[in-house]
């Protein structure tokens, strides 16, 4: 679809992501956590943080950092346990303040959406007015902040989002998506992630400025097709709808064990409940996939996947759990103890055509 | 224990409230029926736990005393048995159980009666009268909708919210959805709860056919029902309903008007070739002109009608399960419907033409994504 400057400034988007959303949630809970350094994870030694509060974060702890190091990093950071149901729960309520608004919703995670609001349920025109009333109604039922960023598409509302955080609103308007992006460093951009922002870097590219003077040809050649994205966000354009119904590519459950694991028993014994996981959303949303993937984690950190595939989609959770067991017993012994264990099933029905598929009320 | 009893009048009874006996019961115990004599009144309780029904039935006796009979084993033999006065001798010690026919006796090994489950006892409710046939239709109107994924307890049974304007009746397996509000039934205070589709199963078999004032009671964790001689306590689903008031699209520009009856055995027709998993159907909609298609690609099967209708809006094609369509279409009783729809991926509303004052009904059903919309 070729964007004309009509056709590109016509939608209003927003995205909206929750502040330091789970650490966030145990300081509202539990007053003794405020304005301390809060990681949600395991404490033990084996945890991932899954989340920092602000004033962890200033120590340099990031979530999806080993608890170790977080320890390292601040010696009095204080970890609590996570509670999903929580977490969900305010999810849940977030999302029904979205929904009085548009029903197209595309959730990325528990804590962080883009809405379309070109056209609204409540016939706002304006789509910072919309962003403000939702901050200001999460706020009053959740008692917890969000920062929103708006514009006329996905990555702009998204870096806008990311601005001014916490409890930040940015506004990008038609026009200035460009001069926006050009000042910004390439890793700052949803969809470069650390390995591409290095290869950028040797490249001499460092900002959306230096982006934007490679031509599509280059990128392309350095990038694949990806570079035809790149080319595009440099110039604050990305064509990219609002999906309600986001596909999935896979569904997984992994878990790192509080002690390694050395007997295929013990092995077996840990698999079982990720194959349940696994299984239990595949009924829930009767998608099914063709592929069982198992993961083992070494203690040395050495990832071993291996996967196996069936011509059609398993709906039987019998196969699954037979592929899977097959799987771990043709590489045990493992080289080396194991730490964590993850079954994830890929090549899911809805990633083929999309014709047939029942839509499913948005609750 | 002893008292006489009508083989007849028994057998009814027990046959009105048997629906809650499972025949695997989490405790043996609940494979029996509960008696209690009390002069001449026989009290039978059945339960499953979650739902406990009761009745009472008039005998000949002079008695008092408790015993839990077999419920299979004393059906059968009831349903055996011609019409006559029958009598039970029961032995409170060993828990034996005679019953005296004029063909002759039958011993049960009945259990002891301290074991069976206490009903919950239902007091400070808010309570609601209702005619049978305005629950009996809201129950019938709704229930088919509901969800058997017991991953969404909430779906799994009926949202009742009851107002001081009317009742609205919602259920839904995110698939479809109903909403049946009438203004015959209302309560001096608002009030809502989930019932489980088993008991409203339960409660609809076993609703007089003639019409009756029937008793609601509610509280934050049963709802009390009572009419005639049964009575029947059910325990609440306690979760949080789906906000479906926000799940029904309100600006629907496309409106199609169509002959109920004459839609339905169309899509009846038009099912049998369309693909056996998704039951997908198509309906291509042009000004006053509906075709609703299907085809099976494994089986190169494929059909094609062409119905006369009224049709408001910009052309468009929609894809529906037929299994869905033509459920709703069956529970509904008026001449004419409207269909409302907005877009190929978004909710369409079934909506009867001709509905009573009283009544207020809406359905709703999501669409299967066509080919040709991505």
């Amino acid at each position: 679809m070729e964007a004309g400057p009509d056709k590109e400034y016509s939608r209003k988007i927003i995205h909206i992501d929750m502040d330091a959303f789970f650490a966030s949630v145990e300081q509202r809970d539990n007053p003794e956590l405020r304005g301390k350094p809060v990681a949600v994870g395991g404490g033990s030694e084996r945890g991932v943080v899954a989340a920092a509060s602000y004033e962890a974060r200033r120590y340099g702890v990031r979530s999806a950092m080993s608890s170790r190091i977080a320890k390292r990093k601040c010696p009095h950071l204080i970890f609590v346990k996570h509670r999903f149901e929580v977490y969900k729960y305010v999810s849940g309520q977030i999302r029904e303040i979205f929904a009085e608004y548009t029903p197209l919703i595309e959730p990325l995670s528990l804590d962080e959406a883009y809405l379309d609001v070109t056209e609204n349920l409540k016939g706002m025109r304006s789509a910072t007015h919309i962003a403000q009333e939702i901050k200001y109604k999460i706020k009053k039922a959740t008692s917890l902040t969000a920062s929103a960023g708006v514009s006329y598409n996905k990555f702009l509302a998204k870096l806008a989002s990311d601005h001014r955080k916490p409890d930040g609103l940015f506004v990008v308007k038609p026009g200035e998506g460009e001069a926006f992006v050009a000042n910004l460093p390439v890793e700052q951009f949803h969809g470069i992630g650390r390995v591409t922002a290095e290869r950028m870097h040797q490249l001499g590219i460092r900002t959306g400025l230096d982006l934007r003077a490679q031509t599509e040809d280059f990128l392309r050649k350095h990038f694949g097709k990806a570079g035809g994205h790149y080319y595009k966000i440099s110039r604050g354009q990305d064509d990219r709808p609002v999906e309600p119904d986001r596909v999935r590519k896979s569904v997984g459950s992994e878990n790192t064990f509080e002690r390694d694991l050395e007997t295929l028993a013990e092995m077996q014994l840990g698999l079982a409940p990720l194959i349940d996981d696994v299984w239990k959303w595949c009924e829930r949303t009767r998608i099914f996939g063709r592929t069982v993937t198992v993961k083992i984690k070494l203690n040395d950190f050495q990832n071993l996947t291996r996967s196996r595939s069936s011509l059609l989609p398993i709906k039987d959770y019998a196969f699954i759990e037979q592929m899977a067991y097959d799987l771990l017993e043709e590489n045990f012994p493992t080289p080396r103890p194991v730490r964590l264990l993850g079954v994830s099933i890929s090549n899911l029905e809805d990633t083929q055509p999309y014709e047939g598929k029942q839509l499913t009320l948005n609750f | 224990m002893k008292f006489v009893v009508s083989s007849s009048v028994l057998l009814k009874q027990l046959s009105a409230i048997n629906g809650v006996v499972s025949t695997n019961p989490i405790v043996p115990i609940l494979e029996n029926f509960l008696f209690k004599l009390e002069g001449n009144t026989l009290t039978v309780t059945a339960s499953d736990l979650q739902t406990v029904m009761i009745t009472e039935i008039e005998v000949e006796a002079g008695d008092k005393g408790a015993i839990a009979v077999p419920a299979k084993l004393l059906l059968d033999t009831l349903r055996g048995l011609p019409e006559q006065p029958i009598t039970f001798n029961v032995d409170e010690e060993t828990f034996g159980t005679e019953i005296v026919s004029d063909n002759g006796r039958y011993k049960l090994s009945g259990e002891n009666p301290i074991d069976f489950p206490k009903t919950p006892s239902v007091n400070r409710g808010q309570s609601v009268e209702l005619s049978s046939a305005s629950l009996a239709t809201a129950i019938s109107n709704t229930i088919f909708a509901t969800s058997t994924d017991d991953l969404r307890p909430a779906m799994t049974g009926v949202f009742v919210q009851i107002g001081t304007e009317n009742a609205t009746f919602v259920a839904t397996d995110g698939h479809r959805l109903v909403r049946y509000r009438r203004s015959d039934i209302k309560s001096s205070s608002d009030t809502s709860m989930i019932i489980q589709r088993k008991a409203l199963n339960l409660l609809k078999s076993c609703l007089p056919s003639e019409d009756m004032v029937v008793k609601a009671e509610f509280t934050s964790s049963n709802a009390f029902f009572s009419f005639g001689n049964i009575r029947m306590i059910c325990r609440l689903i306690d979760e949080r309903f789906p906000d479906y008031e926000n799940a029904i699209p309100t600006n629907n520009p496309n409106t199609l008007t169509i002959n109920r009856a004459e839609m339905l055995n169309s899509l009846k027709r038009i099912s049998i070739y369309s693909n056996r998993t998704t039951h997908q159907v198509r309906l291509k909609m042009t000004l006053n002109d509906l075709s609703i298609s299907a085809e099976d690609l494994d089986y190169s099967n494929e059909a094609n009608e062409r119905l006369m209708c009224e049709y408001n809006g910009d052309d468009m094609e929609i894809g529906f399960n037929a299994k869905f369509l033509i459920e709703i279409l069956s529970n509904l009783t008026c001449k004419n419907v409207t269909f409302e729809l907005s877009a190929p991926n978004r909710a369409g509303l079934i909506i009867p033409v001709e509905q009573e004052d009283y009544e207020d009904i809406l359905m709703l059903v999501m669409p299967v994504m066509l080919n040709t919309y991505a």
